[in-house]
């Protein structure tokens, strides 16, 4: 048996494994990762998946639910880490199964797939905790840099963690990237680069700007207005239905099929079928009591939603049943 | 009262409850939420919250912090520049250190009764003793009584007594050993206390209060809504630390804590879930400031769990120095006020 299948078989008992192996991983996972487009070209049959949050036991339900990795092709919208128990299971795993089928199964960035948030809703505390030093976090926030933005399957639905852009029409300007240029991480420098709107590149290799084009396709929502509204959540853009159905026909798509948003029945339609939101992760934060679902389609692109549940209480591990969810006491 | 002894785990998981709520309140106060120099005494293993949990204190304390200061506020006499005296009585009240405040502020009440089980005012009654800036405050290094062992302070000014409110004989003789005043105008504060006492006996609770009181505001938050798929797991959720929500049942709905409280000798009442609370009744601008303490990416989250609290407000006004009393709506609140010519 390989490290790598090795290593896959130790993650799906949620057994994290050992720091210098994650730096190898990481390392498989960058060769591969820097060769994927900004939009990534994903043929049907697929299954589509939204936000996990390190919700380990749930995503081995899911996979119980869609058909394990290789014999399903899967392609999965980000926020693999955070809020959950074991980000770190779960990224690793994910990670692992994409270096060993790196055709089957598709990792595009969410935006907690970045160092700011990572800090402040788990992942870099339970690295700390799982490791007692940083070193992993960094190893797994600098493969975030090379997540693809956004998948595109048989060049009919538009698959996005997030949603759209204001300075994005076509998904050609998506694609372009101009990977010689240094693109500065720091904030100011980066955010003069975005504003110029003769630059129509996006380097994704960087920790997700505050504002642009990259940082809209991981933070926007649809909302029922017409045009573009400002978003409660300080980054990326509210999107109608207008907006969301020009981006359609313009890239001459049939859907846009996002997640980014707790959706209490694991999917919801807006704009007349043009846009579905798909979530993936039940009793989010093991406290919402929603169900979640993925979107299987098959070779026809013909849809068909799996609703599922959280694992069962006693499938879980040790640590759920002891640390109860926040409320206010 | 001889409590049954089934309870007896869930008045200690109740008990630590107390715990959780002080480590989330300092957590707000470090990143600057709201003001609180007194809840770093209280806390003896500090950590930070998410910012759903912080925001969600944030929310809470600012709107019942407004309703006090209001009562406290209330019956003021222009002509002679005075307010009637008045007493704030604080059920189930923990460790807050809301007294602490308006002591340091200079606007404390004539007096600040809390109550709560003896564990727990035993523990918070040793943790004064020891802490000077706290007793100091109460001036109890010139007078009063603290018994820590018993879990009790009793000075002019604040008392702390140890009583299970749902035996109303000895809460009784507890509040007339030092000296309650029923027709004084007093506050009651019930955060996240009756909905863990079954329903028979918080109605007699709020009964005994509503009839006693000819002069009063009583303001609750708890939570609300048990049947929807996030109620459901709150429940569950909730039940496994030990501590149901046994009260929920009685009072689901913010229309069942209007008439649980106008049923059982209460004037008025009102009750707002917290996402209007927030939306409508908090200041913009303090709200505004808040928002940017903190990344925030649990919207749906957040309109969930706060669709699930609620604030009830009940009222009885012999005096008629309560009219105006409620949380002010949003555009009101930067309003000059109309020049009195």
């Amino acid at each position: 048996m390989s490290d790598l299948d090795r290593w896959i078989e130790q993650l799906k008992n949620c057994e994290p494994l050992k720091e210098s192996e994650v730096k190898v991983l990481c390392e498989k996972a960058m060769e591969i990762l820097v060769e994927e487009s900004n939009v990534q070209r994903v043929d049907a049959p697929v299954t589509i998946c939204g936000d996990i949050h390190g919700q380990f036991y749930d995503l081995k339900e899911l996979f119980k639910v869609g058909g394990d990795c290789p014999q399903t092709n899967y392609l999965f919208m980000g926020d693999f880490v955070d809020r959950g128990f074991y980000s770190v299971e779960t990224f690793l795993l994910l990670l692992a199964l994409k270096v060993r089928y790196p055709d089957r199964i598709t990792l595009i960035r969410g935006n907690h797939e970045s160092r700011q948030i990572t800090q402040v809703y788990g992942f870099y505390d339970e690295c700390l905790r799982k490791y007692g030093s940083v070193n992993v976090w960094r190893y797994c926030t600098d493969i975030f840099d090379y997540l693809s933005l956004s998948a595109l399957i048989d060049n009919r639905i538009f698959c996005v963690h997030g949603g759209l852009s204001p300075t994005i029409t076509t998904v050609d300007q998506i694609r372009t990237i101009d990977r010689k240029q240094e693109v500065p991480h720091d904030g100011a420098m980066c955010d003069l680069l975005w504003s110029d709107p003769e630059i129509r590149t996006i380097d994704r290799k960087q920790e997700v700007p505050h504002d642009g084009a990259m940082c809209d396709l991981l933070w926007s929502d649809p909302e029922d207005i017409e045009g573009w509204g400002l978003s409660p959540r300080g980054a990326g853009y509210l999107f109608g239905g207008d907006i969301c159905a020009n981006f359609n026909s313009t890239n001459k798509l049939e859907l846009i099929c996002r997640a980014h948003q707790l959706v209490m029945e694991g999917f919801k339609w807006m704009f007349s079928e043009q846009l579905v939101t798909v979530w993936s992760a039940p009793n989010y934060c093991y406290r919402c009591g929603n169900v979640a679902a993925i979107l299987e389609l098959d070779e026809n692109l013909s849809k068909n939603f799996k609703v599922f549940e959280a694992a069962p209480q006693e499938t879980r591990g040790v640590p759920a049943k002891k640390a109860a969810p926040d409320y206010f006491l | 009262m001889s409590t049954p002894t089934v309870l007896k785990g869930s008045d200690a998981a109740v008990q630590n409850t107390n715990d959780d709520a002080q480590i989330s309140k300092l957590s707000c106060v470090r990143l600057g939420y709201f003001k609180d120099d007194f809840i770093q005494y209280f806390v003896r293993r500090a950590s930070r919250r998410s910012p759903l949990i912080n925001r969600g204190y944030y929310s809470r304390i600012t709107a019942l912090r407004h309703l006090l200061y209001q009562f406290l506020a209330a019956g003021h006499d222009p002509a002679t520049g005075s307010t009637p005296p008045k007493q704030v009585l604080s059920l189930g009240a923990g460790f807050d250190t809301t007294w602490f405040q308006l002591q340091s502020e200079g606007i404390a009440p004539a007096r600040y009764i809390e109550v709560d089980f003896a564990e727990v005012t035993h523990k918070k009654a040793n943790i004064i003793g020891s802490k000077e800036p706290l007793y100091k405050l109460l001036g109890l290094d010139k007078g009063g009584e603290i018994d820590a062992e018993s879990g009790r302070i009793v000075t002019d000014q604040y008392c702390l007594l140890p009583a299970d409110l749902r035996d109303l004989k000895a809460l009784e003789a507890a509040l007339t050993s030092v000296g309650f005043q029923p027709e004084l105008p007093t506050f009651i504060l019930s955060e996240c206390v009756l909905v863990y006492m079954r329903s028979q006996d918080s109605d007699a609770l709020v009964h005994w209060l509503g009839r006693r009181l000819p002069t009063a505001v009583f303001v609750l938050y708890e939570q609300i809504k048990p049947d929807d798929a996030f109620g459901q797991q709150m429940l569950m959720n909730i039940e496994s630390r030990g501590c149901p929500l046994l009260g929920i049942r009685g009072t689901p709905s913010l229309e069942s804590h209007v008439a649980r409280f106008r049923n059982n000798g209460w004037q008025r009442a009102e009750a707002k879930d917290m996402n209007t609370i927030y939306r409508d009744h908090l200041d913009p601008q303090d709200k505004r400031r808040a928002e940017r303490l903190e990344i925030f990416d649990e919207f749906e989250e957040w309109h969930l769990i706060q669709e699930h609290y609620c604030i009830a407000t009940a009222i009885n006004d012999t005096q008629g120095i309560f009219r105006n009393y409620g949380l002010p709506e949003n555009e009101s609140i930067h309003k000059p006020l109309p020049c009195a010519d």
